[in-house]
Formats: structure tokens, sequence, C-alpha cells
């Protein structure tokens, strides 16, 4: 026993000593990089009037690197799958959340969604669009789940799954249409696409949205007899 | 019609063809085991269609959404990218077919969205030429791994799973940190833009160092390989064959990349480190595999053992070590997906999967014993199979390299597999001393098993048509050809 917590200390000692090493060493190399940093900035702001919107943080999100993207609600479609495929986790307290949990939550729903709205539209200009407002939207969705709501039944089956898909999914196919009519995979041409990048944010919130309150709720919705 | 074939760009169709497949299991679970089994089929034709174009046309570079590196992404195929696919592709068509009959319907439900976004992360990886692109794929795959592991029920699978994930996620960081390095240093995450770049300052050093080390985490190779024998083990049986042949061997070819073309760094001593880390790998895995008493564990020791040969390539940097080492990550990873088969069939059968008591399995169960046997030979690399032709590759780039020291290796690693194959396969003849219930296992599980160990073993007689194709664009410098 001794003998065990002896070992677990020189391993701890040893372990931290190599850390230290590690955490010196970068930050030599950090302090040794050059100040001036030849980034993507000056190409991203040359191609931004081809892009089809003008802020340059959505431009690379959804354009110049718009596969990156696509590939990330991949990513947070398979959390969900990971999570539901859990299943059993014990659901939440239905029971009454008390009036003021109750009042509030009537209050800040609507707020919050005119929020994740607006975050949506002013992305094409400004700081935004669809991960914050898609965060802003799952955030009423878990205030909703808190204060007692539940997804009637009725729609917790394929109607659910589709929400669910649906990012990734128009994504998917708008990407590859791009392809049908001529052009590269995800190559949206310039008169279109301003138009095209809010579709795929605007089906991209709901489902980010929609995504991230079914998380925080930990198991698939009771789903009704009918299906 | 051939001018058709050809100009159709395969490269982005393996890409959409799997997510579209995952989202159509997700969205249709009634119907979820026949869509899985025919985007299979689709993926794989599409592979052929890739091998195909790029036997026409050579290495294919596809500027997504028509931007170009650096302002957008490309995905680039090439000889190693076609062998990575088709391993993929191979070792997919035998899971799904062993998959359809697996799973219970409420497990299948949950198990074909994840294996065919599994499928999707694996070929964008597999086709990437951005770094920073490559750690989302990495994302994707390590995700939905985890997810896989946990479907085999029990605390084990729950408590093996989240072990997985918290290395896959500290091995992503890892290779993050790395990028943001060197995307500060040259400006540009294009694999092809920053070889030209390159050159040494701290910075690329610690980069090298951080997304080494996490690959190799992610990897599994020794000393890291703590996490992989409970992870592959627990897991149901076509998940494991999907970890064991596909899944560890992603992170080793976003490492090879990035020593064959980015860092170059092959000729120096850290070559020399990885090749000895490898070879430990051989040594402490077979000496492991051998101490087991259940089969899983067993065949997942194996696996740490077999990662060690593809590092022996590293300091001897020759083309023919390079090829070998593919040779070995293609037939391993056949071999290994169906010995997985062949222990989830024996499973099924006994209710367990103690070694000791595998009851005269020889005469029961004929065509798994033979499919664990046929991946045996190429596992231990006796010819005919491509396990020797991998490393007969290998050893002959040693004794050229004058190295022998790693051919001493590969003959040694060679004895402990047959020792602990030799040890299951005489068990599985003899009497147990108790009799255990039996279950039923579908043919189709049985076939599939055979069919995958038939092919490690016909990959010993098409070596010289697949060098070729693998060498195509290139991938491993242009030094004589192998």
């Amino acid at each position: 026993m001794t003998d065990n917590r002896k070992t677990g200390k020189a391993l701890r000692l040893l372990l931290v000593s190599l850390l230290c090493a590690i955490a010196a060493w970068l930050g030599y190399a950090v302090l040794g990089l050059s100040l001036s940093h030849v980034g993507l900035g000056q190409l991203v702001g040359a191609n931004l009037e081809a892009s089809g919107v003008s802020h340059p943080v959505t431009a690379v999100l959804l354009n110049f690197r718009g596969y990156d993207t696509l590939l990330e609600m991949g990513v947070l479609l398979v959390a969900l799958l990971g999570v539901w495929s859990l299943g059993g986790m014990p659901d939440y307290d239905e029971s009454s959340p008390g009036p003021v949990l109750d009042i509030l939550s009537r209050l800040l729903i609507p707020m919050l969604m005119l929020v994740a709205g607006y975050l949506l539209w002013v992305g094409a200009h400004a700081p935004g669009g669809a991960f914050q407002a898609g965060s802003v939207l799952g955030a009423a969705g878990v205030l909703m789940m808190l204060a007692g709501w539940r997804l009637d039944s009725r729609f917790a089956g394929l109607l659910l799954r589709v929400v669910m898909v649906s990012g990734l999914g128009v994504f998917v196919m708008v990407s590859t249409a791009m392809l049908l009519i001529g052009n590269g995979f995800l190559e949206f041409s310039p008169p279109m696409a301003g138009e095209l990048i809010l579709l795929i944010e605007a089906v991209a919130t709901m489902s980010i949205g929609a995504t991230l309150a079914a998380l925080f709720l930990g198991s698939r919705p009771a789903v009704g007899p009918d299906k | 019609m051939t001018g058709d074939i050809v100009g159709i760009p395969w490269i982005v169709v393996l890409i959409v063809l799997p997510l579209t497949g995952g989202m159509a299991c997700f969205l249709f679970p009634t119907i979820s085991k026949s869509l899985g089994l025919i985007f299979a089929l689709a993926i794989f034709t599409a592979v052929v269609g890739l091998g195909w174009q790029l036997v026409e046309q050579g290495a294919q570079r596809y500027a997504i959404g028509g931007w170009g590196a650096s302002l957008g992404i490309d995905l680039y195929a090439d000889g190693l990218s076609l062998l990575m696919l088709v391993t993929a592709a191979l070792v997919g068509l035998g899971v799904s077919v062993y998959s359809g009959a697996y799973f219970s319907r409420e497990k299948a439900k949950h198990f074909w969205p994840l294996w065919l976004l599994l499928w999707a992360a694996l070929n964008a990886l597999f086709l990437s030429a951005d770094i920073f692109n490559l750690y989302v794929t990495l994302e994707l795959l390590g995700l939905a791994a985890v997810a896989l592991i946990a479907l085999a029920d029990g605390a084990d699978a729950l408590n093996s799973a989240m072990r997985y994930l918290l290395v896959s996620l500290l091995g992503s960081l890892f290779y993050l940190l790395g990028v943001a390095l060197l995307y500060h240093s040259f400006g540009s995450l294009d694999i092809a833009i920053l070889a030209q770049r390159m050159e040494p300052t701290p910075a690329v050093w610690s980069a090298v160092g951080l997304m080494s080390a996490g690959l190799l985490l992610k990897t599994a190779l020794f000393p890291m390989h703590f996490w992989l024998p409970a992870a592959h083990a627990c897991a149901p049986a076509p998940v494991s064959a999907l970890l064991s042949a596909l899944v560890v061997k992603a992170s080793f070819y976003i490492l090879l990349r990035l020593w064959l073309e980015v860092f170059a760094l092959t000729d120096t001593s850290l070559g020399q480190l990885l090749g000895l880390l490898g070879a430990t790998a051989v040594l402490w895995g077979g000496i492991q595999a051998l101490r087991q008493t259940r089969l899983k564990l067993l065949i997942a020791y194996s696996t740490v053992a077999q990662l060690g040969y593809l590092f022996l390539a590293f300091p001897l940097g020759t083309n023919i070590a390079w090829k070998g080492a593919c040779y070995m990550l293609l037939s391993h990873a056949i071999a290994k997906a169906a010995m997985f088969m062949a222990a989830g069939n024996i499973l099924r059968f006994c209710g367990h999967d103690r070694i000791a008591d595998l009851d005269r399995i020889a005469q029961r169960l004929p065509l798994t014993l033979t499919a664990f046997a046929l991946a045996g030979v190429s596992i231990m690399g006796l010819p005919p199979s491509g396990g020797f032709i991998g490393k007969w590759l290998l050893l002959e780039a040693s004794m050229s390299a004058g190295q022998w020291w790693w051919a001493v290796i590969l003959i040694l690693g060679g004895l402990l597999a047959a020792a602990y194959f030799f040890r299951v396969i005489g068990y599985a003849f003899t009497r147990a001393g108790l009799t255990h219930e039996v279950g039923v296992v579908p043919a189709r599980m049985e076939w599939a098993a055979l069919v995958l160990a038939l092919a490690a073993i016909l990959l010993g007689f098409i070596s010289p048509a697949a060098l070729e194709l693998m060498g195509i664009g290139t991938p491993f410098g242009g030094e004589r050809a192998g």
C-alpha cells in the first residue's frame, strides 16, 4: 500500500517535471514567433466581393472554408446520435416549475427567438451567424424544458429527425446541386451566393438549436404509439 | 462512355455518398439495414471509379468551391489515398454484410447512421489536403468511434468508450495546437504549400512534436497503446473490426503524410525513435497477446503488435520500406477485420470468449475457424498472404539500408504471432472441461469473415498490380521505383 503510494508520488513528480519542460519549450517557441503574421486575412479581403456576404468570418465559414463547416454539422449530428444511442437516461421531473420560472420563460423565450433571428440575419455583414443564432435558440429550448415543457410525442418521430438532419442535409444538397448545374462542389456563383448562404444558415440555425436542446435533454424524446 | 466515367468527380462522390447514407439511415431506421448495404455497395463502386480515374489521369486535385488553396480547401487523391480508400471500402463492405445479421433491431437503428458517418469521416480524411480540415475529419471520426464502442451494453464498454473519448480528444487537441503553430508560421494550411515554405524554426519543431504525439496517441503506438485493448475488446464485434482495421490507421495516415511531405524528417534520429517504439510494440504486443486468456483481448494486443510494424519504415525511409509498411497496413486491416468477425461468431456461439474453453470450435464452426486461421496466416506473415509481401518488402528495405536489426524484429514478431495463434487453434480442436449453451450463428456472419480472410490471402497474389497502383503520383518520393 505504502509502496503503491510512493511509486504513485514518484510518477506524479515525473509527470509534473515533464509537463513543465514541455510548457517551457512551448513558451520558448511561441516567444520566438515573428510578430508580423502572414495570415490569409488579406486574401480573404480581396475575395470578399465574390463570396456573397460582406462579413469576412461568415465568408470563411460558409464559403471559402464551407467544407469545414459542412463536416462540423456532421460532428454535431454524430454527437446527437451518440447520446441518443445510449438511451435510458433519467428524464427530468415533469412537475410544475413554480410561477417564477414559468413567467420568466414566457417572457424570455420570444425574446430569445427574436435574438436568434437577428443574429442569423446580421451574420451576412457583421458578427453573428448560424452557430451563434443556433446556440441562442438552443438556450431557449433548454429554458422551455426546465420550465416543464415536453415535445408532443406526435412530433418526436420522423419530423424531429428531419429537423435534426436538416442542417447537414440542406448543406450537402445545396453543395451537390452546385455540382449538377455545372459549378464545382460547394461553388456558389456570385449572383445567388448570398441567398444560398442565407438558406443554408437559416436551416442550420433551426437544426443546431434543436440539436443543442436535445443534447441537454440527454435521451431521445418518447415517440408516440403510431411510430 | 469511358470519358463520362473518368469525368465524374469521384473524389467528391466519395464524401457525399456516405454522408447522405448516414442521414438516410437516421431518417428511416426501419429500412436502415437495406439502405446501409446499398450505400456500402455504392461507396465501393465510387472507390473503383476513383481508382480508374487515377490510372487514366494520374493524381487528382480538386478545389472545393473553386477557390483553391490557400483561400479554400483542396482535396487530393494519389496512390496512397487510393490505398487507404480501398482498405476502407473492402473492410467496410465486409463489416456491412456482417452487421446486417449481427445487431438486434434496436441496436441496428443506431449502428447504421453512425457507421456510415464514420465511413464519411474516413473518406474525407484520406482525401483532404488541408491540415485544419484533417482536424475536423479527426473529430468526426473520433466521436463516431466513441459512440460505436458504447453500443455494446455494460459498464465495461461505457468505461472504455469514455476513456477512448478522452484520449481521442487529447490527441486531437495536440494536433490542433500544432496546426495553429504551422498556420502562424507559414500563413497556409495546405499540405503542398506548407511543404514548399517549410523551414526549421523552434515553432515548427514544436508543431512536429505536438502533432506527432497527438497522432501517435490516436494510433496507439507503444507506449501510448494503453487505451486500445480495452476499447477494441469491449466493442461489438463489427465495431472492433472497424476500430482495429481502419480507425487507428487514419491517424497513422495523417502522420505518414505529414512526415513524408510537410516535415520530410524520415532520415533523422526522430525516425529512428519511431522505429524503436515500433519494434518495442511488436515485441510487447506479442508477449501480451500470449498472456491473454480472452480471445478478443488477444486479438486487440495483436493489433498493438501489428501497428508496430508500420513504424519500422520510418528509420528506413526508402520507397520499398514505405510500400512494405503500406502493404502491411492493407493486409492487417483486412485480416484483423476478418479475425474480429470470427471472434464475434465464436462469442455468439459459445456465449464467452475464454480461450481455454473453446470447446471443439473446429468441428462445430468450421467456416469461422477457417476464417480465423487464414487471417492468422496473414497476420503471422506466412506466404502467400498479403502480410508476407509486406514483411518481405520491409525485410528487403532493412537489408539494403544496412539496418539488419529491424529484420530481426520482423522475424521475432512473426514467431510471437505464430505462438499466440497456434495456442488458440490448439484449444479450438480440443474438448473443454465444461460444456456451454450453444447459440446460433447466421451463415452470413460466417461467410463475411471467411471472404475477408480469403481476401487477405489473395493480396499476396496481386501484389505487383497493387504496388503499382500505390505508386500513382509518387507519394513516397521519386527515388528508384519499388
